[in-house]
């Protein structure tokens, strides 16, 4: 029988480790080549799972249509754990296997990182999961884009809301402590100054704060009409909400993209109830007549489809519609001409995915509509009609 | 086989590569880091990159924590000040990158000498705590220092450049990074052969014994930290020119962690220790990256459901190597220069 010594064990498990280092070849030279860099582990892993599913979900779909002008797409990730060492890894890896035209990235970090080797690059149209205000700037990221609203965008429609229900409402910002969480704080406290809103507070909190009684009780000082949270996935607006409760505040507690998936407020339980935020999309159950594209997602896909499955499948929709108009004006597909092509999208039905039609003249689509959560049903319900800071 | 290793001088007992294998080796290493960039594409170069910025961190970390036995959890913030300060510097002064490196690393050498004050009272965990309150406070001031720091956005870094020539390209970095970390290697070498590195190994065995020896805890643990705070801002020098953007998040808590595990991994006490460490910590979550990827083969849509296995792989590796070898796989390598040494005459 065979002896497993301890340098037996080593030698193989380093064998195998290094013999896996060949790559892969490339599978077609005629693909048009979505690449990403997802969170599939790590604190975002829950976005990138989303995401990955709505991507596959939109290429299978164009794909079994015939694809884009003849030309199939195919989508080639890598797990990045939300790091942005390992998102250019990954970014590099996929570069040296791949002719890629579009590019998902997964974090603010990234596509700062990845920007200046885009633009020297010249050949991919990148978007992913971040709506940071600093990349809605076409001079300085001309080869992004995001599939909505920037997070002051985002803060804008709720002020928009807020402006038309209470006027003259007091608000207090929550935030937290990070680059995502301070991101639209300057943005939204000029906007609610425009639009005649007064901002009493501003709370600042760690990203993951558990114990958050004494901005509580900054909160119950400040007795706002409105709590708009930012930075946040879902703690610790639970704990903001149950003791705001308890304290017997009627605030209405609000919240941006990142934090108004329902699948995550229905652990929560009814305190849950009442919940409101900002949404750039419809949400996959939503049963509109005006949304075809929902009853093919529901068809393709009958489980739980999650706030970033839907970024996912609107971005992919946005790179193919731009493959589709660069190759239809007979251009190359490269950064410059996949962009401009992006940007001529003007009323562009996009199945119902968003109420109204869209157009994309910059880095960003500011539409959005407001929900609120109702902890009986377990859904977003509609609180508002689609809201566009383009009109 | 090596029948013996004689030495006839000081000068032989004391060199860095004492028989001809060693030379012979090094040599080989050295002519292929050198022609590397020719057989790599720009992810290898990408993560040869990175090995080499992790190699200069680690090194550091060895000299304070391997080497002088003291605990430290802060190295990463350690390297965002070496990144700010080049940041800043290359912003704001155009001063050439090289002399920004340097500075970079001086002033984190300044930062690690006050942190390390603690270490003249408490050690062990107890340092470790201090080290890790010193990297909130440094992580806090580069959140609120806004007219320095740019807050949360952060600062944009221009390519550094050598010669006129604008180090962009991987192959540029390659051969810029690679040199300057041996250097810094090859340094970290050479102190043990001081009076000042063997001062630190006698304060990590005995630090009383060192005092009564004549040693000045209060200068050797400070140096101690300066030295190593200059390896990581000077690494941290190398991480802004590489990524371009420095912002508090560059340099998260994990990253130290990630440190102390390399060294941990690779062999604490031993300069090939922290080199083998960094590039296994580094490499190895990028190698299983194609087991994944080889997998997608047999299984369909494996990245999704396989990612998670892989950083479970990951841990299993570090846990596998440290029960097979708990002095770290500079301890593997050394075992297998004495098989060699005897070989083929050993049974």
């Amino acid at each position: 029988m065979m002896k497993f010594s301890r340098r037996l064990v080593l030698a193989v498990s380093t064998a195998l480790t290094l013999s896996l280092g060949a790559s892969l070849p490339a599978l077609s030279a005629d693909e048009i080549v979505i690449a990403g860099s997802l969170p599939l582990t790590g604190m975002f892993g829950f976005a990138g799972v989303g995401v990955e599913a709505g991507i596959q979900d939109y290429v299978k779909m164009i794909n079994e249509e015939g694809g884009i002008a003849g030309r199939q797409l195919r989508f080639v990730y890598e797990d990045t754990a939300y790091k942005v060492d390992a998102s250019v890894a990954a970014f590099n890896k996929l570069n040296s296997q791949e002719e890629i035209h579009f590019y998902y990235g997964d974090s603010t970090g990234f596509a700062k990182t990845i920007n200046p080797e885009l633009n020297r690059m010249g050949s991919i149209l990148m978007a992913g999961t971040s709506y940071a205000s600093e990349l809605n700037d076409p001079a300085t990221y001309p080869f992004q884009f995001m599939a909505g609203p920037d997070y002051t965008e985002m803060t804008g429609i709720l002020l928009e809301y807020i402006a038309k229900e209470k006027p003259g409402a007091k608000i207090v910002l929550v935030n937290s402590d990070t680059e995502f969480g301070r991101d639209p704080i300057a943005g939204t406290k000029a906007r609610a100054q425009e639009l005649g809103l007064e901002i009493v507070e501003e709370i600042i909190t760690p990203p993951t704060a558990v114990d958050v009684s004494t901005e509580v009780l900054k909160l119950r000082r400040a007795r706002p009409d409105y709590a708009i949270f930012h930075g946040y996935l879902l703690a610790p607006i639970p704990e903001f909400m149950s003791q705001a409760k308890q304290l017997g505040l009627d605030t209405k507690f609000m919240g941006t993209f990142w934090s108004m998936d329902p699948g995550s407020w229905a652990k929560v339980g009814d305190v849950a109830n009442g919940y409101m935020g900002v949404m750039p999309y419809r949400y996959a159950d939503d049963e509109a007549d005006d949304a075809p594209m929902l009853d093919r997602i529901r068809q393709m896909r009958p489980d739980y489809r999650s706030t970033p499955y839907m970024q996912g499948f609107l971005t992919a929709m946005l790179f193919s519609e731009a493959a589709k108009r660069t190759l239809e004006a007979g251009k190359e597909l490269n950064g410059e001409n996949l962009k401009a092509a992006l940007n001529t999208i003007k009323d562009f039905d996009t199945g119902g995915i968003i109420g109204k039609p869209i157009t994309i003249s910059g880095n960003s689509i500011p539409v959005g509509r407001i929900y609120t959560y109702n902890a009986a049903t377990q859904k977003m319900d509609p609180a508002s009609d689609w809201i566009s800071l383009q009109e | 086989m090596l029948i013996g290793t004689a030495k006839h001088s000081y000068r032989a007992d004391e060199a860095l590569l004492t028989t001809s294998p060693q030379r012979l080796w090094m040599a080989i290493l050295l002519i292929a880091l050198a022609l590397a960039p020719l057989a790599l594409d720009n992810y290898w170069l990408y993560l040869a990159c990175l090995v080499s910025i992790n190699v200069a961190s680690a090194t550091g970390l060895n000299i304070l924590t391997g080497f002088t036995g003291l605990v430290s959890i802060g190295q990463a913030a350690f390297m965002a000040v070496g990144a700010y300060t080049v940041a800043v510097l290359e912003a704001r002064t155009g001063l050439p990158f090289l002399v920004n490196l340097v500075v970079g690393g001086a002033v984190a050498a300044c930062v690690g000498l006050v942190v390390g004050l603690p270490s003249l009272r408490v050690k062990g965990l107890y340092l470790a705590i201090a080290t890790i309150a010193a990297s909130f406070i440094l992580h806090f001031v580069f959140v609120n220092w806004q007219s320095v720091t740019n807050g949360n956005s952060g600062i944009n870094v221009t390519p550094a450049s050598l010669f006129g020539v604008e180090l962009t390209d991987y192959v540029h970095l390659y051969y810029v990074f690679v040199p300057i970390t041996a250097l810094m290697v090859l340094g970290a070498a050479n102190l043990f052969r001081t009076r000042i590195g063997r001062a630190f190994i006698a304060i990590r065995d005995r630090d009383i014994s060192a005092e009564v020896l004549g040693i000045s805890l209060l200068r050797y643990k400070l140096l101690s930290f300066a030295v190593s705070s200059f390896y990581a801002g000077v690494a941290g020098g190398m991480w802004a020119y590489f990524f371009r953007v420095v912002t508090p998040e560059s340099f998260p808590f994990i990253y130290s962690i990630f440190f102390l595990a390399a060294i941990i991994v690779g062999g604490m006490g031993t300069i090939l220790g922290g080199v083998v460490g960094a590039v296994f910590m580094t490499l190895v979550p990028e190698l299983l990256r194609f087991a994944v990827e080889w997998l997608t083969t047999i299984f369909p849509n494996a990245v999704t459901a396989l990612s998670p296995i892989r950083t479970i792989v990951f841990g299993a590796l570090i846990i596998g190597f440290l029960i097979a070898e708990p002095k770290g796989l500079a301890e593997i390598i050394q075992r297998i220069r004495r098989f060699f040494h005897l070989w083929p005459f050993r049974k």
